[in-house]
């Protein structure tokens, strides 16, 4: 069992709902893998299962080869994880609260007042180290708990909607520490509503619906595969002639015009057909200002798989 | 690499601890217990009365609260302790690392239980002294009296734990353990003495002991008629009432049963309760 997360088989029911669907996934050493779905498809589940906050009803829970159901203790040894908005001792300092996450870790003193300067400084917390955490806001609580994932150097990563909460510059901040732990060979995996952020973030994607896996790749094939809906637009009107010239290019699915000088098309494949597509509109003689993406390509494949009204 | 589970209920004690002594309820109850061996020794000679000449009578007078005391100790630091990791969501922070539930409701019971303790021995101290002071005489027992309510304050914590792992919600915990330990069980106590049988089963009866002892000799079951009053209804009609003492070995040992039964599956349940 060399793969730092393993799920096999994995099931998880409320009475007669069920949360979890005979999940498997096996997520790599190194890889950063988002962690997407609806509402209630079983995202926090997965999460709360693999940190020991929940009981599954079946199947199997690996973190670096130890069973997480069985052994917690040793399965969360080299783990950080944030799960939800967790809630601090309103008594306690980030420091204290460090300390305490650090002690109860085995960490030793000196190693527990240096991480906790390095990771508190990393989300920007050092200037309220010393002070209570009962006067912080809710983006505050969700800054310490990432520094508390990351206090022990862990080798693996779990984070459950780790920008929620947090401010436009919070967001942006923890997307690059996260982007900066990839750099490393932590192994992240990463539940978000943000398909951006995913994308922007992640190499892996995994979706998942009422329980089940959907699918389960790298963004770079996710975006190869399917259709891209790309937004024109032109200096000028586009002409009927170019119009009808763009719709009978290679890939392209369908031709829309939403404005005057706006033009939708759906390409399909990735960003070799949607450079071929380019070159195709600009050989039709339009004068175009811009040729963007409507969506994340991930967005694209997450519609296509999760149907409306499972939200 | 995680240490033992016993250096982590040391930490999990510590912080709990430093919890306590930032939060109100440590210095509330320390304030109380102050208030309340201020008034015994305040208030005679403010009215113009003495001091009981007794020195045991002295103490009794002035432990007179220890069942109050010791069941606001349990409510203040017991009834939320587990129910609150829950439902205010910091069990968010502390469960997903390398412990065990068990661990954690270790080190918070034995904080719970030093914190409240250290009440009951404020009580005791103040006690002590101010008898020594006035009377000279410390009254016997008094060392066997404090050990005797630490057992019942251990029972009543574990049981405080207990409804803190049932519950969902903190303020029915605290609702539940304060008028349980406060009205219905003492209510259950007084039927016993007009019905005429000695609940011996009852946690706050078999308390008795820690005050009773003090007595010595140890005072005996009593049965006693009593006539009612020439103008009520029932005028001329007899009425038996008891007096029932707790017996100390059989007291100790309900007090026992009681800790290690609320322990157990507050413990087991604690454990099992999920997120």
């Amino acid at each position: 069992m060399t793969e730092p997360i393993v799920i096999e088989h994995l099931s998880k029911r409320y009475g007669h709902d069920v949360a979890l669907r005979d999940l498997t996934l096996t997520v790599e050493r190194g890889a950063c893998v988002g962690y997407l779905g609806p509402n209630g498809a079983g995202k926090t589940t997965t999460i709360k299962i693999l940190t020991s906050l929940l009981r599954a009803t079946s199947g199997k829970a690996y973190l670096n080869g130890n069973d997480v159901i069985h052994h917690p203790k040793a399965a969360l040894d080299g783990v950080g994880a944030v799960v939800e908005i967790p809630e601090f001792y309103p008594q306690l300092t980030p420091r204290e609260c460090l300390a305490y996450i650090g002690t109860i870790r085995g960490m030793k003193t000196n190693a527990i007042a240096e991480r906790s300067q390095a990771v508190l400084e990393q989300v920007k917390l050092l200037e309220v180290m010393n002070s209570r955490i009962g006067t912080f806001s809710k983006g505050m609580k969700q800054r310490l708990a990432v520094a508390q994932a990351l206090l022990h150097d862990p080798s693996i990563l779990i984070l459950d909607e780790p920008t929620s909460g947090l401010d436009p510059r919070g967001m942006v901040e923890v997307r690059q520490i996260i982007t900066e732990l990839k750099r490393t060979d932590i192994t992240i995996l990463m539940s978000s509503h943000l398909l951006n952020e995913v994308q922007e973030v992640c190499d892996k994607v995994a979706i998942v619906d009422r329980g089940i896996l959907l699918t389960y790749d790298s963004v770079q094939n996710l975006s190869t595969t399917g259709e891209t809906a790309v937004v024109i637009t032109s200096l000028e009107q586009v002409s009927p002639a170019e119009f009808n010239a763009i719709r009978v290019l290679r890939n392209v699915q369908s031709l829309k015009r939403t404005e005057p000088r706006t033009l939708v098309v759906r390409v399909k494949g990735g960003p070799q057909e949607r450079f071929r597509v380019l070159r195709g509109v600009l050989s039709t003689g339009v004068k175009v200002v811009s040729f963007t993406p409507q969506h994340a390509a991930i967005e694209d494949v997450y519609l296509s798989l999760v149907p409306e009204g499972d939200a | 690499m995680a240490p033992s589970s016993l250096r982590q209920i040391s930490t999990v004690t510590k912080y709990e601890l430093l919890r306590y002594v930032r939060g109100k309820r440590l210095f509330a109850i320390i304030l109380l217990t102050i208030i309340i061996s201020a008034i015994f020794l305040v208030v005679p000679p403010a009215i113009g009365s003495s001091y009981p000449k007794d020195p045991k009578q002295f103490v009794l007078n002035m432990l007179s609260f220890l069942g109050i005391l010791s069941i606001l100790s349990a409510t203040f630091f017991g009834a939320d302790a587990i129910v609150s990791e829950f439902e205010s969501k910091t069990g968010y922070f502390l469960f997903p690392n390398p412990v065990r539930k068990t661990t954690i409701f270790l080190g918070k019971f034995i904080a719970s239980a030093l914190v409240s303790a250290g009440t009951i021995f404020l009580y005791y101290y103040i006690a002590e002294i101010s008898v020594r002071v006035i009377d000279g005489n410390v009254p016997t027992n008094i060392t066997l009296s404090f050990l005797y309510a630490l057992v019942y304050l251990f029972a009543i914590l574990a049981i405080a734990y207990l409804f803190s792992a049932i519950m969902r919600s903190s303020v029915y915990s605290i609702i539940l353990t304060f008028f349980s330990l406060f009205l219905i069980l003492p209510i259950i106590d007084a039927v016993g003495s007009i019905a005429k049988f000695k609940p011996w089963f009852s946690i706050t009866f078999a308390s008795g002991i820690a005050t009773h002892i003090l007595d010595v000799p140890y005072p005996t079951d009593k049965v006693f008629t009593t006539m009612t009053a020439p103008r009520a209804a029932s005028a001329g009609q007899t009425l038996t009432l008891a007096q029932y003492y707790p017996d100390v070995r059989l007291s100790l040992y309900v007090m026992g049963a009681y800790f290690i039964v609320a322990f157990i599956l507050a413990i087991t349940l604690t454990q099992r309760r999920e997120m």
